[in-house]
Formats: structure tokens, C-alpha cells, sequence
């Protein structure tokens, strides 16, 4: 009770006419007016976009797209994680003289990144919990513009770090393979579908301490995503067969559990995931195995899709082998839906979690 | 502090001796015993007036890991050194926010100071309060942008904040050490109150479950169930069935306590639930240990039990302690969390000693003989607790509310 008061009464003497921190905030606001002290952001980027985004940056036209999509580049960034990166990038340019201003402007540059990218599940994550920090922060904590720009910029920095580090204490995915490589048993067999980086660090870590294990892996129609993670498996030295789609209830009486990754965990506590999941996820239920599914908390999505046509439409382009009449219509959606009540566990950088947990999670944050 | 207290040393080394020769079994012998040695620890561990919160917690996880090391199936001993662990991270945030502001009045109203430092207490106050009240709660969405969830995060938290100047000029060195020692040993009497009435809490809900004419089956003997069993029956007449429980028979025990307190029993074989179980109102059994996904570790054949009360839509409900919630996941329950016990108890040696291998001396029989089964939380109807009655997926709730997770992993 005490350190309230103290701290409050602290805020009322902040708040009075004219103080430091008024005079700080008048400073920085005619600073930022000065083009002089433009400095760009990363002095790596190419030539050709420099000169780019300088002229961009002249006519105040800074693209939040254009830093989303270098930053996504990077191989080992998650989408969310760019997405948080380029945000930070535009509280940085922000001229913005107040909170509520900066507020304005990050919201435009999160419907800009939302709009240019409807289908990414990820991407409006982490752009949601973004803007959720920014406005819990801003309106609680700071009066002091600068002060509340610099904490939102290092917050933003530090989330990058999630992803990107190896350091296991602030690596999501490092956190997940630790939660999860206990649930590997030795001699097990492990049926996963599609390709995912989390999933891959788990395994390669329960490989690693010595766990002796089989991997299925599907083929992943239609971008053979679960070759790719056949070969990243195999340059792990752990054993894995490849069947086709169709074959997952054929193998599942050979399997122990199955594990996949996510594109975006929902309110239900479902997941949305590369098509095909859903039904690997009814087989295993259907044969009593368990289901385990690694995401990073920031795919957390704030979504509640009933059935599969609530998902936004991920079109891809499908090859089905011999001449197809144009009457034909092709299903190309490449996502699918799995209900909660399909799933056992979720390993998350939170720690491990049930499904109901996971709707909790959510509801805190955005109540 | 081997050298300090010897008798400290000895008692744990005798519990542990006990442990192992299961001569203290059962959650609740061991949580209590376990709550009493963690007690004596905290009172007998001299605290430095650096690192006051970190002293003890390796003072406790030293003398507790040696202890869940004893038996491990014994799933309530390490739930009572988290929870002691978790009293000691409480309390020492709670004094950490009111001694920064204590510190920062006195400072405040010092005129010797100066300016820069009474400025800079006051950020730190905040700061502080802020990164405890994120130290306490579990890794969510909610902090995962404050605070990236770090297993040393009360320990860096401590040295940050004692700055020393303004620590040496407040003389409560050694009352906070006093203070930190006072209210945790208060905690850990309070969870020692918890383990010894939380039947009664338990049982004082039987009412609002048991209702007239009804019929309760069971499997097991546990004092819970018992007491239970016989506050329904002060306001209501019903009929229980009782598996008899083999290979231990402790449903032929409890049958006797029963009807003794003149409650209409009936004794089953196991083989006969499913027989019985379309006449059975309600399931209501006692357990060994609830793991965080709200799957139970309970007497063997368990798991028949609620399956057959599964395929005839009965509820199936567990009576249980908050000490026996065990923060982590099963992975491998059936054969990790089992004990096997003693053939003798199936098999008497006598009636099967002809079958013993003519050449090796090896036996051609073998009997195995699992002391628990695991039920999946699936199956699980409610479970009714001293905090009242959750749902299985309502556990990991209570999990955060009870344990820091910086623990789970001793």
C-alpha cells in the first residue's frame, strides 16, 4: 500500500504546471522537426533501397512494409518478430509529440502491415500484442514522451532477442525444445506434419541428449514442406521416413505421439496450422495418441474461428498432375483449423500448457 | 551448515532412511513430515544480509532434493518444497517493496542527502515494484514483452536493488532478516495447517455432491474419502459400493469403517465395477497425486474404474488435497510414476515355488504387481479440493496460483 502512495504521490508532482520533464518533451518534439538529425536505420541495407528510403524518408513517406520484409528476410526471425522489429522501427521515425500521437501513428503502421498481408496469422499476432503493450504502457506508466519511447523501443529491441539469440533463457524456441524434449521417449516413434523450425529445435535437442527416436514425416502437399524437414532432420543425424498424406492413418498405429508446429494458436486453444493437421490430429484422437503441438507465444492469435471457412484464405498454387478441364474447381487453401479438443498438450515459451490455458492466456491480455 | 546443526542433519537423514524402507508412506505423512524438516531448516539457517531470499531457497532445495530423492514416487514431498520455495519468493517480494519505500521516506525527509539520490531512489522504487510484481507471476502474454521470463529472476533481482549506500544508512539490516525468517516460517505453518485439516474442508462440501438415495461408488481407502462418506451421511441415508481393492485390500477396511458409522455398504470385487456400474449414481474416489494436466495418480485399477463410469456417463470425481497438485506433466506416467511392489502380495511364494526352472533356479512365473494407476484428465469429471471444485483443466490455474515456475525444475 505504501510504495502506491509514494509512487503516486510522486506522479502528482509530475503533473504539475511546468516541469522538468515537460520542458524535456517541448525539446524533444522541436529536435525531432530538425532533418539534419535524421539518421537512417541500418547503415547495411542495399545501396539502391537506401537511397530509396532516404527519398522516402524526405517526402515522410517511410514504408513499414519495406523494414517488415528486410527484417523478415533474416532466417532465423519469426514473422511476429518482424513484424514487433518493424513497428519499433516506426516508433523510432515517429515525430510524434505524444503519447496518443505515437499511439495514432503505430496504429496506422499496424492496419498498413495487417492490410499488405491478410492471410498471415502471425503477422496481425504480432502486431496485436504489440500495440496491446503499447497501449497498457503508455497510458499507465509515462508522462514523459521520451521516456515512454525509449522503453517501448527497448521492449521491442529485447522481443527481437526472443527470437533471433542463442541464448536459452530468452530464445523462445531454445525454451520450447527444453519444456518439450522430456515428452520424447526413448524408442519412440514421432509423426509430424509440415516443417517447422520449433518443432525441429525440439527434436534436435532431445536427439542430442541422447534420445533414441524415429520420426514420420509427410510429404506436406502442396509445397513438400515435410521433405524439407525430412532433410533438415536427416542433416541431424535422426532417423525419419517419408510417407505421403494420405498414408498418416495408415502409419498412426505405428506411432507414439505426434508434433507439430503452428502458424497461429487461437482463443479456443486450437491451432491453425499447414493443412493436413487437422486430420492427422482426428486420426491420432481417434487411435488415443497423444497430440503435442510447439508454438511460440507470439503466435498467439487474437481469433476465434468456428470452422475452417472462418479462417482468412491462404490460396496456394496447386499442381495436380494431368490436363484438368477448366470446370473443374480446385481446393488450393493451404491451412486448416484443429479444434482444441483434438490436442493434448501445447509447448509454448510460457511453459507447457493445456488448451484451456492457452484461451486463458489470451482473455488476461486483451480483457 | 552441516557443521551448525546436527540434528537438523540427522533428523532429514532418518526421514529419508524412512522414505526409502517405506516406512512413511502416503502424501500426507510424507507432505507433513516433509513441511516440518523445511521448517526446522528455515529456523535453524542463519541468513546473510546479502542474498537474505537466495540463502534460504538453497538452503531448503538442498535439504528437499535429498529428500524427493529418497522416494520419488512420493509426488507430495517435492510439491511441499516448491511450495515452501514459493512462500520464500513471496515474502521476499513483499519486503522488498516495503522496505525500498520505507528506506525512500527516511531519505526523503534527510536533508544531508542530495538531490541526485533522492531522485534516484525514487525511480528505483518504482522499478522495483514493477519487476516484482512481474517476478511473482508466471511467464504470460500479459509480461512477456516486460519481462523475459529468466530462471535467476528474483536472484538479479535482489543485488539491482540493494543499492548499498542507501541499504547501509537504514539499520533494519538485521530486522528484515528477522522479518523475512518470521513470515515465512508463518507461511509454511499455515500450509502445515492446510495438510492436516484439509479433509475437513473437503468434507464439508459432501453435501452440495451426495444427495438422498444415491449410490457412491469407490475404490481405495483414503482418510479424505472417509471423512467425506461420513459428513454426507450426518444429514443424508445412501449407499456406497466398495472394490475391495486387491492385491492390498484397503476397500475391506474402509467397508468396516463404513459400516460402523451405520452407512448401507456394499463390498464389490474389482472385476464386478463394471457389472455395478450402471446402478451408481456417482464415482468418487480418493488420490495419490494430480499432475498439472488434471490427470490423476491413484490405486491400481483406477483407470478401469473411471472408464466404465465413462462408458455409462457417470460422473467420476477425485477428493483431493492442494498438496498432492504436482506442477509438472506426466510423460510417461504408467511406468515413471508406478511402483512395483512385492509379488508376495498376488502370489504366496509356497503355492509357487514347484515353478522354478529345473536348471537355472529362475522362476517360470513372474507377477507383477503396480501399486498405482494413471487416469487421464479425459475421464475426469470434477475434482473437489480444499479450495473448492475445479474441472481438470481448470489445475494449471491453481499450479500458477501455488508454485513459482522458476521451481519446477529443481
Amino acid at each position: 500500500m505504501k510504495s502506491e502512495e509514494e509512487i503516486s504521490r510522486r506522479r502528482g508532482e509530475v503533473s504539475g504546471a511546468v516541469t522538468y520533464e515537460w520542458l524535456t518533451q517541448a525539446e524533444a518534439a522541436r529536435f525531432h522537426k530538425d532533418p539534419d538529425n535524421f539518421k537512417p536505420l541500418r547503415a547495411s541495407s542495399l545501396v539502391g533501397q537506401q537511397q530509396q528510403r532516404l527519398s522516402d524518408e524526405r517526402e515522410g513517406l517511410f514504408s513499414v512494409i519495406d523494414e517488415f520484409n528486410l527484417w523478415r528476410s533474416k532466417p532465423e526471425l519469426a514473422e511476429a518478430v518482424a513484424a514487433i522489429k518493424a513497428l519499433t522501427a516506426v516508433i523510432q521515425r515517429s515525430e510524434a509529440t505524444t503519447m496518443m500521437g505515437l499511439e495514432i501513428d503505430l496504429k496506422k503502421a499496424s492496419e498498413a502491415l495487417k492490410a499488405w498481408d491478410e492471410t498471415s496469422i502471425s503477422l496481425s499476432a504480432g502486431c496485436d500484442l504489440f500495440m496491446r503493450y503499447v497501449t497498457r504502457t503508455s497510458a499507465l506508466e509515462y508522462e514523459d514522451i521520451v521516456a515512454g519511447k525509449a522503453r517501448l523501443i527497448e521492449r521491442g529491441e529485447k522481443f527481437g532477442e526472443i527470437s533471433l539469440k542463442a541464448s536459452p533463457r530468452t530464445n523462445a524456441r531454445q525454451t520450447i525444445a527444453l519444456l518439450g524434449k522430456d515428452f520424447v521417449q526413448d524408442g519412440s516413434t514421432i509423426l509430424t506434419h509440415g516443417c517447422s523450425r520449433v518443432v525441429l529445435a525440439l527434436l534436435k535437442l532431445a536427439a542430442s541428449n541422447g534420445k533414441h527416436f524415429h520420426v514420420i514425416c509427410t510429404e506436406g502437399r502442396p509445397k513438400n514442406s515435410g521433405v524439407e524437414m525430412a532433410n533438415q532432420l536427416l542433416s541431424a543425424k535422426i532417423p525419419v521416413s517419408l510417407i505421403i498424406d494420405s498414408a498418416i492413418a495408415y502409419t498412426m498405429e505405428k506411432v507414439d505421439m505426434v508434433l507439430v508446429g503452428a502458424d497461429g494458436v487461437v482463443e479456443s486453444g486450437g491451432i491453425i496450422n499447414m493443412i493436413g493437421t487437422y486430420q492427422a490430429a482426428l486420426v491420432a484422437h481417434s487411435m488415443s495418441k497423444p497430440v503435442y503441438v510447439a508454438a511460440e507465444s507470439y503466435k498467439f492469435a487474437r481469433m476465434y474461428p468456428l470452422d475452417q471457412r472462418d479462417l482468412p484464405l491462404a490460396p496456394c498454387y496447386v499442381h495436380f498432375p494431368g490436363a484438368l478441364p477448366e470446370s473443374v474447381i480446385a481446393e488450393v487453401s493451404t491451412r486448416d483449423y484443429t479444434p482444441p479438443k483434438y490436442l493434448t498438450l501445447l509447448f509454448t515459451d510460457l511453459g507447457v500448457l493445456t488448451p484451456s490455458a492457452v484461451s486463458d492466456e489470451l482473455i488476461q491480455l486483451y480483457l | 551448515m552441516g557443521a551448525a546443526m546436527p540434528d537438523l542433519q540427522a533428523a532429514v537423514d532418518d526421514f529419508c532412511t524412512k522414505l526409502r524402507r517405506r516406512q512413511v508412506e502416503g502424501s500426507m505423512d510424507t507432505a507433513k513430515f516433509t513441511a516440518l524438516l523445511l521448517r526446522q531448516v528455515i529456523s535453524h539457517q542463519r541468513i546473510p544480509p546479502s542474498a537474505q531470499a537466495s540463502t534460504l531457497i538453497d538452503a531448503v532445495k538442498s535439504v528437499g532434493l535429498r529428500m524427493i530423492d529418497a522416494n520419488r514416487l512420493e509426488l507430495a514431498i517435492g510439491n511441499v518444497v516448491r511450495r515452501v520455495l514459493h512462500i520464500i519468493r513471496e515474502e521476499d517480494a513483499s519486503l522488498e517493496t516495503d522496505g525500498v519505500t520505507g528506506i525512500n521516506l527516511i531519505t526523503d525527509s534527510d536533508d544531508e542527502n542530495d538531490g541526485y539520490n533522492i531522485a534516484q531512489s525514487g525511480v528505483s522504487a518504482a522499478a522495483v515494484a514493477a519487476a516484482n510484481r512481474s517476478a511473482l507471476r508466471a511467464p504470460s502474454l500479459h509480461n512477456l514483452l516486460e519481462w523475459i521470463p529468466s530462471s535467476g529472476a528474483t536472484t538479479t533481482v535482489g543485488p539491482t536493488i540493494t543499492d548499498p549506500e542507501v541499504r547501509s544508512r537504514s539499520s533494519d539490516k538485521n530486522s528484515r532478516s528477522w522479518k523475512l525468517k518470521h513470515s515465512v516460517i508463518e507461511g509454511v505453518n499455515e500450509l502445515l495447517n492446510d495438510i492436516e485439516n484439509y479433509h475437513s474442508q473437503v468434507a464439508e462440501q459432501a453435501l452440495e455432491h451426495i444427495h438422498q438415495n444415491e449410490v457412491i461408488l469407490t475404490q481405495g481407502r483414503s482418510r479424505t474419502l472417509l471423512h467425506f462418506l461420513l459428513e454426507a451421511r450426518k444429514k443424508r441415508s445412501f449407499q456406497v459400493f466398495i472394490c475391495e481393492g486387491a492385491p492390498r485390500y484397503d476397500g475391506h477396511i474402509l467397508a468396516k469403517e463404513l459400516a460402523e458409522a451405520d452407512l448401507q455398504t456394499t463390498v464389490i470385487t474389482d472385476s464386478a465395477v463394471f457389472a455395478m456400474i450402471s446402478r451408481v449414481n456417482m464415482v468418487i474416489v480418493g488420490a495419490h497425486a494430480v499432475m498439472a494436466n488434471g490427470g490423476v495418480i491413484g490405486p491400481v485399477g483406477l483407470h478401469m474404474v473411471a472408464l466404465a463410469a465413462r462408458r455409462h456417463a457417470v460422473p467420476f470425481v477425485v477428493l483431493t488435497g492442494l498438496h498432492k497438485l504436482c506442477p509438472l506433466y506426466p510423460h510417461n506416467p504408467h511406468v515413471l510414476l508406478n511402483d512395483m511392489r512385492s509379488p508376495s502380495e498376488i502370489l504366496d511364494f509356497g503355492d509357487v515355488s514347484d515353478c522354478l526352472d529345473d536348471t537355472t533356479g529362475g522362476p517360470r512365473l513372474r507377477a507383477v504387481n503396480p501399486a498405482f494407476d494413471y487416469v487421464p484428465p479425459e475421464l475426469i469429471s470434477l475434482f473437489i479440493t480444499d479450495s473448492g471444485g475445479h474441472n481438470p483443466s481448470y489445475l494449471y490455474r491453481l499450479v500458477a496460483e501455488y508454485y513459482s515456475p522458476e521451481d519446477f525444475a529443481l
